[in-house]
């Protein structure tokens, strides 16, 4: 009878027990991040979880490493086509917008800011720039800026100074006058780091600074073959191609490996390169000589001939919601999103990172304050961000890379000669028209 | 002797490929970070430092991923090791209805890429509740075409004699498996061995999807982290210091290995 009894007992307890703890149970935040700067990163990572739980008992924060950008997207793929949506909150490329619109079930964080009493002075702090890769044409915000970059020239100022030259070359006239007389036998003049697999990123610098940006906020127009697209294309392969040829001489044919670029510049193989502001910290760390940071320089447009161009790069926080996701979970994983991309948190992560501090108010909080104090050129980035423009996205944008970056590539490597070139640009514009078709 | 001296040298000069990257990536993480291989200056650059190890042993919890991926490695191969003896010897030995087709089945697992049985895999694994945990890790992996195909030639090679002396002394199957099969194909299960040691203990995609914490992720995974810094440019000696970590044992093993290997190898062709 005992024995029974306790049998009983045992069961409802059992059977009460997902109840029971179903309101005590902590909502639980899965968030994906990946890497593409070096540094303390997975540990910073923990530390904001940490400091956030403790400030917000009832969730709890899991910190997932999940590779690389590509990585993080296939991972997130795979739990979507499984139909076992995992991730709650990932940061993903700013230029992710339309795919993810497309394929997976992100939650605009418009839905979020609106509510808030000071809406408006929320979203104006962000940099506009960072914010024109999370607008959709209406205009509505799907994702918050998280660890964002743009290119930067860096030079060596003590060559420079040597060679009689003061101050950074303003546009891009001063960059090759500059670079020709810091070319010798083994040094480059200025490295431009466009061979490999990715010439578009700093293609559409010069894109713009010629006029005609790649993208504007139409995610169903790309504007590759254009005379401004055209020009551009024929400066920067002239920086690889001899004099004898018709080129400036002052790099490498074809352009240099993004990834050896900054080891080049700090070793003295190479006067001045473009490359991220994500490198800053490194190039500090290894260079023996004084480092120069500035904006990208000046191309042709704009009725005074000042066109910048420096695009936008890196990533932002999204929101996913399966459908299954309660207003407490969702209120949560917006809850973190809001604490990452806070003043506090982004003063800290922008000073350790190296990544672009993305709230305007951020830059006057310590550390990052100190840090652009007594090592100026970690403002430069954050001022370019008013001419910054926006980075490459569109609908079937991973398919469109990979036709423009190919092309780039024939033309910039002169496996076709420059001739071809416009041959190239309207076969490229005809692929992309006939993909973004359906779209229009 | 012209035609031997030939043989030698092109032996030589394929080891010698062969040794290449692993040559580099111990040159590599020996060299100070801030010192680019470049033309004409390709060995330890200024001084020899021990700099990279010391980063690359602050980034993660090695101690734990060394263990993941033994219990990975070793997990996986003990239950292979049960499966491929019994399917070979079916296989081998057997006679029932559909047994040729069953093996065209097991053969076209061989040529199915393990990326397309991902998203499936992936559901499974949910549906049995094993995510981010060990035998999540270790599942997929449990039968192996290759061991069966393996192990049932190897067993098919045995004289039939010997099964049937066993029989009629009164074993059973597993006995017969136990002191006539498994004792004289041991050259075989140590190839297959080594096979599913370094092919899993290199695993990345798997695991990489189907975990998500440091308590379960085997060291690759863990590397993949110095891998990853796509928009500053590679950090090349960090990078080769953290293979070298991972792949030390590995190479080490497979040093003893191949010893043990060739010696069990020709001590089995004696008998």
């Amino acid at each position: 009878m005992l024995k029974q009894f306790a049998r009983w007992l045992f069961l409802s307890l059992l059977l009460l027990a997902p109840t029971t703890f179903a309101q005590t149970e902590p909502i639980v935040i899965d968030f994906y991040y990946p890497t593409a700067v070096e540094g303390p990163i997975t540990e910073a990572m923990q530390r904001y979880a940490d400091d956030f739980m403790a400030a917000n008992p009832g969730i709890v924060i899991n910190p997932i490493y999940s590779g690389s950008y590509t990585q993080t997207r296939e991972t997130i793929l795979t739990e979507i086509n499984a139909d076992a949506v995992i991730v709650d909150v990932a940061v993903m490329l700013a230029t992710d917008l339309y795919s993810f619109i497309e394929n997976a079930p992100i939650v605009p964080v418009q839905d979020f800011i609106d509510p808030l009493e000071n809406a408006e002075d929320y979203t104006a702090d962000f940099f506009p720039a960072m914010l024109a890769n999370s607008q959709d044409m209406e205009g509505v915000i799907w994702s918050l800026p998280f660890q964002r970059s743009t290119p930067l020239l860096y030079y060596n100022a003590d060559l420079l100074r040597e060679a009689g030259y003061e101050e950074a070359p303003q546009n891009n006239e001063e960059l090759i006058e500059i670079a020709q007389a810091l070319t010798t036998e083994d040094r480059a003049g200025f490295l431009l780091p466009v061979a490999g697999a990715f010439p578009i990123w700093l293609y559409q610098s010069f894109a713009a600074a010629y006029g005609q940006p790649l993208v504007d906020a139409d995610p169903t127009q790309v504007y590759f073959n254009t005379p401004e697209s055209l020009a551009a294309i024929e400066f920067m392969t002239k920086i690889g191609l001899s004099q004898a040829e018709g080129g400036f001489g002052v790099g490498p044919l074809g352009g240099s490996a993004w990834g050896d670029t900054p080891a080049a510049f700090t070793s003295g193989a190479a006067a001045m390169i473009y490359h991220t502001s994500g490198s800053l910290t490194q190039i500090l760390k290894d260079a023996e000589f004084e480092v120069g940071v500035s904006f990208l320089p000046s191309g042709p447009a704009g009725d005074d001939g000042t066109g910048y161009g420096a695009p936008m790069g890196g990533g932002n926080l999204y929101l996913f919601n399966d459908g299954s996701k309660s207003e407490a979970e969702l209120a949560a994983m917006w809850a973190w999103v809001m604490y990452l991309t806070s003043p506090e948190v982004q003063a800290d992560w922008g000073a350790l990172s190296g990544y672009i501090a993305v709230r305007q108010s951020a830059w006057e909080l310590d550390p990052l304050k100190t840090l652009t104090e007594e090592t100026p050129q970690y403002a430069i980035p954050r001022d370019q961000m008013a001419v910054a423009v926006k980075e490459f996205d569109a609908y079937r944008s991973i398919d469109i890379q990979n036709i423009i970056n190919p092309a780039l590539s024939r033309i910039l490597s002169t496996d076709a000669p420059l001739s071809e070139a416009p041959a190239i640009l309207e076969e490229a514009q005809a692929q992309i028209d006939a993909l973004l078709a359906e779209y229009r | 002797m012209n035609g031997r001296r030939f043989t030698t040298a092109l032996t030589v000069i394929f080891a010698a490929l062969w040794l290449a990257p692993l040559f580099f990536s111990i040159l590599m993480s020996f060299r100070p970070e801030a010192e680019p291989i470049s033309i004409g200056n390709i060995f330890f650059g200024s001084q020899i430092t021990l700099e990279n190890y010391q980063t690359v042993l602050t980034i993660a919890p090695w101690g734990l991923h060394y263990l993941n991926s033994v219990i990975f490695v070793v997990g996986v191969l003990i239950v292979q090791l049960f499966t491929v003896t019994l399917a070979g010897y079916a296989f081998a030995r057997m006679q029932f209805p559909g047994r040729d087709f069953l093996l065209l089945i097991v053969l076209l697992q061989i040529m199915i890429p393990a990326a397309v049985l991902l998203v499936p895999n992936f559901a499974t694994i949910r549906d049995l509740d094993l995510f981010n945990t060990h035998w999540a890790l270790m599942l997929p992996y449990w039968g192996s075409a290759f061991g069966v195909l393996l192990i049932r030639q190897t067993f098919r090679g045995i004289p039939y004699e010997l099964e049937e002396a066993a029989r009629i002394d009164g074993a059973t199957l597993f006995q017969v498996l136990r002191h006539v099969y498994i004792p004289l194909s041991i050259p075989a299960y140590l190839s297959f061995a080594l096979v599913s040691i370094s092919s899993h203990w290199n695993e990345f995609l798997w695991p990489f999807i189907i975990t998500r914490s440091d308590e379960v992720r085997p060291l690759t995974v863990a590397l993949n982290q110095l891998y990853q810094t796509s928009e500053t440019g590679a950090q090349y000696s960090q990078l080769m210091a953290g293979t070298i970590l991972v792949i030390a044992p590995l190479v080490v093993l497979f040093a003893l290995f191949q010893r043990r290997f060739i010696e069990s190898f020709a001590s089995s062709g004696l008998k």
